[in-house]
């Protein structure tokens, strides 16, 4: 298996540098090498039903916490809103 | 003995009887702090101003004669993956260097409603994706037992602060071994539950259906008082089990008479160092001495438990990390022309090259073409290896095992070779692939006087019963031991 790392970076919305590409390379063939090795196992993967996961009841939140607190982590914001990138042109 | 020696059950005894306060407690750990945190690294934050903060609340409340928990006034660190309301999270990447959560994971609600002291965030590797907490971004820790060693990790902040003292108590995150590993490293106690035991709402997910939250204490009493604090289900996560839970420290019993103990040799044979071997079947023996009947067992999947592992693992990752793309919350890079461009430079500048690695190889395994060659057979290996666990415990009734193939490795020896990294946890990933919990307690010392670790493991919900065989052996041969800084 030859792992096109540009490729995988890619579809990851990951960038590697030039000179870090041939290491990287070399790892994820070495890493993929390894995984590879699993048996051929004939069967069907089924869902779990003994153990359903119990959603809680589906009910709109409306004063756990403020706009403010909830973005107070956010690299950009304008006005209450988050600042991206023009994505349309 | 120093206030800050002591196991939390001690603790919890000397402040109920007044004989202590939990402020002079909490003063007590941070001394010790000061004196050796520039040596162990063992915190990213600490958090005394609220911790003492904190103990004076409890210790005023005690006074005014409020009902108080066992674990009220005690000094317990976190690992900086859970999150902490108004304390710093980092996960030990520079992508949350500065994120600061505005919610509490449910096990912290729970340890505050516990009247807990939190000391502060605890470091790992980044993301939890390591196993020696060298991929952190801010720096290494060193093993109390050996400073040029490893701690162990992911969660080695953890295991490395109890052992130094630096805090009474910890909680970890074992995804694939990282509580048990680095407690076996640095010769403490840590307990990884079965899957659902534990509310995983607000610990930064690394792989879902594998991340549990744990405890590390210096012995087999403090890890329970803790796990009987944060067990429970919870709401905020569809995956934590609905069943009640019995209070697993009053109900700790040294007693293995009639316990069926099954040594699996797949567990026991090449790779794993012959002193580990040693050690680990001298514990076991001393169980067999104490009335258990010990019989050996075969799981024969062990062997590709590692790749089944990885791919789930990274699978996972890939998708829980796509979060991260400098919007909402975390690290944003400076300069750049479009969108794709600010994701692909900020993930690029805020993610190590461990995490890197993990995402991409979890995006490798789950895209077109390759999906059923990884991820679908992953997936149908682990309900085999599922399936033979089950099996096993028809027979008996607690496995042991190492906990790691060797003792802790010294700074900087494996991590140029992922591939080195990852065979340190062929002994503990199949427990968090069959969602089974197990304890990894301290069993004696290498020649180097380093700390190994005898894994014990149960099938699904039997804590007590695992506990209870790590404490029958800690109480006539195992114990902590203080190591010199």
């Amino acid at each position: 298996m030859n792992i096109d790392i540009k490729h995988i970076a890619k579809l990851s919305r990951l960038r590697i540098e030039d000179d870090k590409i041939q290491e990287f390379e070399t790892q994820m063939q070495n890493i993929v090498n390894m995984v590879e090795k699993l048996p051929d196992i004939e069967d069907e993967l089924v869902l779990d039903e003994d153990n359903p996961m119990i959603l809680r009841e589906d009910v709109a939140v409306t004063d756990k916490y403020t706009r403010q607190e909830l973005m107070s982590n956010a690299p950009q914001v304008k006005a209450g809103c988050l600042v991206v990138p023009k994505t349309v042109e | 003995m120093e206030l800050f020696e002591r196991n939390a059950y001690e603790l919890s005894d000397m402040l109920k009887n007044k004989e202590i306060s939990s402020v002079e407690l909490t003063k007590s750990v941070f001394e010790r702090i000061n004196s050796v945190e520039d040596k162990v690294n063992a915190y990213v934050t600490l958090n005394e101003e609220n911790a003492l903060k904190t103990a004076e609340q409890i210790d005023e409340k005690r006074a005014n004669g409020e009902s108080l928990s066992a674990l009220a006034g005690i000094p317990i660190g976190i690992k900086d993956n859970i999150s902490t309301k108004g304390l710093r999270t980092t996960c030990s990447s520079r992508m949350l260097e500065n994120y600061v959560p505005p919610f509490n994971a449910t096990v912290m609600n729970k340890l505050e409603d516990a009247g807990v002291v939190v000391t502060g965030k605890l470091n790992m590797d980044e993301f939890a994706m390591g196993s020696s907490t060298e991929t952190s971004y801010f720096k290494p820790t060193c093993n109390p037992h050996a400073l040029d060693r490893i701690p162990g990790g992911s969660s080695g902040g953890s295991a490395a602060a109890v052992a130094a003292c630096e805090a009474v108590v910890s909680l970890g995150s074992d995804t694939g071994g990282s509580i048990r590993q680095p407690a076996s490293y640095c010769g403490v106690v840590g307990l990884k539950p079965t899957y659902g035991a534990v509310s995983r709402f607000g610990l930064v997910a690394f792989a879902s259906s594998l991340d549990q939250i744990g405890p590390i204490g210096k012995c087999v009493k403090d890890v329970a008082m803790v796990q009987s604090a944060i067990n429970g289900r919870d709401n905020m996560d569809a995956t934590s089990a609905c069943r009640e839970y019995t209070d697993l420290s009053a109900n700790l019993k040294a007693d293995v008479k009639g316990l069926r103990i099954g040594l699996p040799k797949e567990y026991f044979g090449e790779g794993i160092d012959n002193e580990v071997k040693t050690s680990v079947l001298n514990a076991v023996k001393e169980l067999e001495k104490q009335g258990a009947v010990v019989k050996e067992i075969s799981l024969p999947s062990t062997d590709y438990a590692l790749s089944a592992y990885y791919i789930i693992s990274s699978a996972e990752a890939s998708s829980n990390l796509a979060r991260f793309d400098g919007v909402r919350y975390g690290y944003r890079t400076e300069n750049y022309d479009s969108l794709i461009d600010m994701y692909e430079k900020t993930r690029s500048e805020g993610f190590g090259d461990e995490v890197k690695r993990r995402i991409m190889l979890g995006t490798f395994v789950l895209s077109s073409g390759f999906y059923d060659a990884y991820y679908g057979k992953a997936k149908l290996l682990q309900r085999r290896i599922s399936e033979e666990f089950n099996s096993a415990f028809k027979d008996i009734d607690v496995i042991a095992a190492p906990t790691v193939p060797t003792t802790a490795f010294k700074i900087g020896e494996n991590i140029g070779d992922p591939l080195k990294m990852y065979a340190t946890d062929i002994c503990t990933v199949t427990v968090n692939i069959a969602g089974l919990p197990a304890v990894s307690v301290p069993c004696g010392n290498d020649s180097n006087k380093l700390p190994v670790g005898l894994q014990l493991i149960g099938n699904k919900f039997t804590e007590q019963a695992l506990l209870n065989t790590a404490y029958a052996y800690e109480k006539t041969a195992g114990g902590f031991i203080m190591p010199k800084l």
